[in-house]
């Protein structure tokens, strides 16, 4: 039988003075803690007092940080707190759904992408987006990559521009043999790396990932982050997960978002509770939320 | 708030019992090191030596939880600090059982009837005496998570570093009847196993502060004089 050790009482009045006496060693803590990442990263996205109303409902709430070139930033938190939201902020998809309005400033670049003059199709080209679901189009895999870049009228050789965004994607020497055969004729894992190299065939340089592996095996779950890891050479990526691992596997800043409920619980609006390195939200976070949230005590 | 992951959090708590468990097995087998070392016990050195199994044991134990721990669980934040800062912990646990061997093994070196010097013994004596407090203080910082409590170890730590200095002066000058010097050199020795275990239970201590804080820092810098 293992040794037993007493339980000390909970919050009572010792303990209590233990954590107020701790305090100061976790107030020292934190002021000697190394800076973690390097102050002169690029700013690509700097995100200012972003709301989102859906009607008369509140979704998001002062929304604020930046988000650095060639990195990965994951956006975790509970069902409901926003990350999807704010992240079709970011390549202004909001604007596909009539009853959304977002206020405050997205910087992009230098250049706020809700200003009037801004042509939302030229946002999307440069600001890629992959879903949760792969949304392949029931065309052959060719025809999949070759859309966006027809569409926007690219020129040069479409054959080098497809060979060229399957590469990227992880994808060419397992396709390049059957590249007219139907894109729904793939498994789940090469779909959505269909669908990544979809969006990189129109030369973005952020890519937006929507739960992008939920409904993937491990094994497809694996590839694709992987896939991330090259691409964050070229590309900048935002990705919102579920999957707390993954988030810590792959992501260099990671946002925590929480539920905040008001008007006796109507009303349910997301704010960010804490935005740093992923090593340091997942190692010593520095809000109690993030904490709980982290460690499976709440969410 | 809705509490969850309960297996994984009875895991740890059942974890951590066994490795703070470890430190009480210490004070037993330190208790029995001491009275040993006073009456000349050779053999109660030796069930000290043969028990340091069970200390090895529990190593072993804690050692394999916390590996399946971490693969099945995937600790983070104040969870991974726990389980890192048990690792120590237990790895403590088995140096310290280790030094209460290296003191019953050099017993019966000593002789039945050794030329004793009172002065040594009872330097001896005190240093047991405080190392046994330090143990079970380490214990007792690790689970109120009491950084304070933790810190005092040092206090306790310099005094024993002081009496392990006085002891290997006093066995210096300690005259030339080569047995007695025989026996003070055996005595530098059981002197220095009690200051280690001092030094483990410091060390215990600065990992409380780990867990607490999220920053390791040293309590006291060994490397300066």
């Amino acid at each position: 039988m293992p040794e037993r050790v007493t339980e000390p009482e909970r919050q009572s009045p010792a303990q209590r003075a233990v954590e107020q006496r701790n305090q100061a060693a976790v107030d020292e803590a934190a002021a000697a803690k190394p800076a973690k990442r390097p102050t002169d990263r690029e700013v690509i996205f700097d995100v200012n007092d972003v709301q989102v109303h859906y009607g008369d409902k509140k979704a998001i709430r002062d929304v604020t940080f930046d988000l650095h070139r060639n990195e990965i930033t994951a956006l975790i938190g509970p069902s409901g707190c926003g990350k999807s939201t704010f992240i079709r902020c970011l390549n202004r998809m909001n604007d596909l759904i009539p009853s959304a309005r977002v206020d405050g400033e997205v910087i992009y670049h230098g250049e706020n992408l809700y200003a009037g003059d801004i042509d939302p199709v030229q946002v999307r080209k440069r600001i890629g987006m992959v879903f949760q679901k792969p949304n392949p189009f029931p065309k052959s895999i060719y025809d999949n990559i070759a859309f966006g870049p027809r569409v926007m009228g690219m020129k040069g050789d479409m054959d080098e521009i497809v060979e060229g965004a399957l590469k990227r994607g992880a994808l060419w020497d397992e396709v390049k043999d059957r590249l007219k055969t139907n894109a729904f004729g793939m498994s789940g894992g090469q779909q959505q790396r269909l669908c990544i190299a979809r969006s990189l065939a129109t030369s973005p340089d952020v890519l937006l990932m929507d739960e992008p592996c939920s409904a993937l095996d491990p094994i497809s779950t694996g590839r694709i982050e992987d896939l991330m890891m090259e691409l964050k050479e070229n590309y900048s990526i935002v990705i919102v997960t579920h999957n707390m691992q993954q988030a810590a596997r792959v992501s260099d800043m990671t946002a925590f978002f929480t539920v905040e409920l008001n008007n006796e619980g109507r009303d349910r609006t997301g704010a960010v509770v804490e935005y740093g390195a992923t090593d340091q939200i997942f190692t010593n976070p520095g809000d109690k939320r993030t904490e709980d949230y982290v460690t499976g005590k709440f969410g | 708030m809705q509490s969850h992951r309960l297996h994984f959090q009875e895991e740890l708590q059942r974890l951590e019992e066994q490795a703070l468990g470890g430190l009480d097995l210490v004070v037993t087998t330190l208790d029995r090191t001491l009275e040993a070392l006073q009456h000349r016990d050779i053999e109660l050195a030796a069930i000290v030596i043969a028990d340091d199994d069970r200390i090895d044991g529990r190593y072993l134990e804690v050692h394999q939880g916390i590996l399946s721990l971490l693969a099945l669980q995937a600790p983070v934040a104040s969870d991974l600090r726990v389980v890192a800062a048990l690792l120590h912990v237990i790895k403590h646990v088995e140096r310290m059982g280790d030094q209460c061997v290296n003191i019953a093994k050099l017993l019966p070196i000593s002789g039945t009837t050794p030329p004793v010097d009172q002065e040594i013994l009872a330097q001896i004596e005190k240093m047991g005496a405080l190392a046994r407090s330090e143990v079970s203080q380490s214990k007792q910082a690790f689970l109120l998570r009491d950084v304070s409590l933790a810190e005092d170890l040092v206090r306790q730590d310099e005094e024993i570093n002081r009496l392990n200095r006085e002891c290997f002066h006093r066995a210096v000058d300690i005259g030339t009847d080569p047995d007695q010097r025989e026996w003070a050199m055996t005595m530098t020795m059981v002197a220095r196993a009690l200051e280690r275990i001092g030094d483990n239970a410091v060390d215990i201590g600065e990992q409380v502060a780990f867990v607490v804080s999220g920053l390791f820092r040293e309590f006291s810098d060994a490397s300066r004089p």
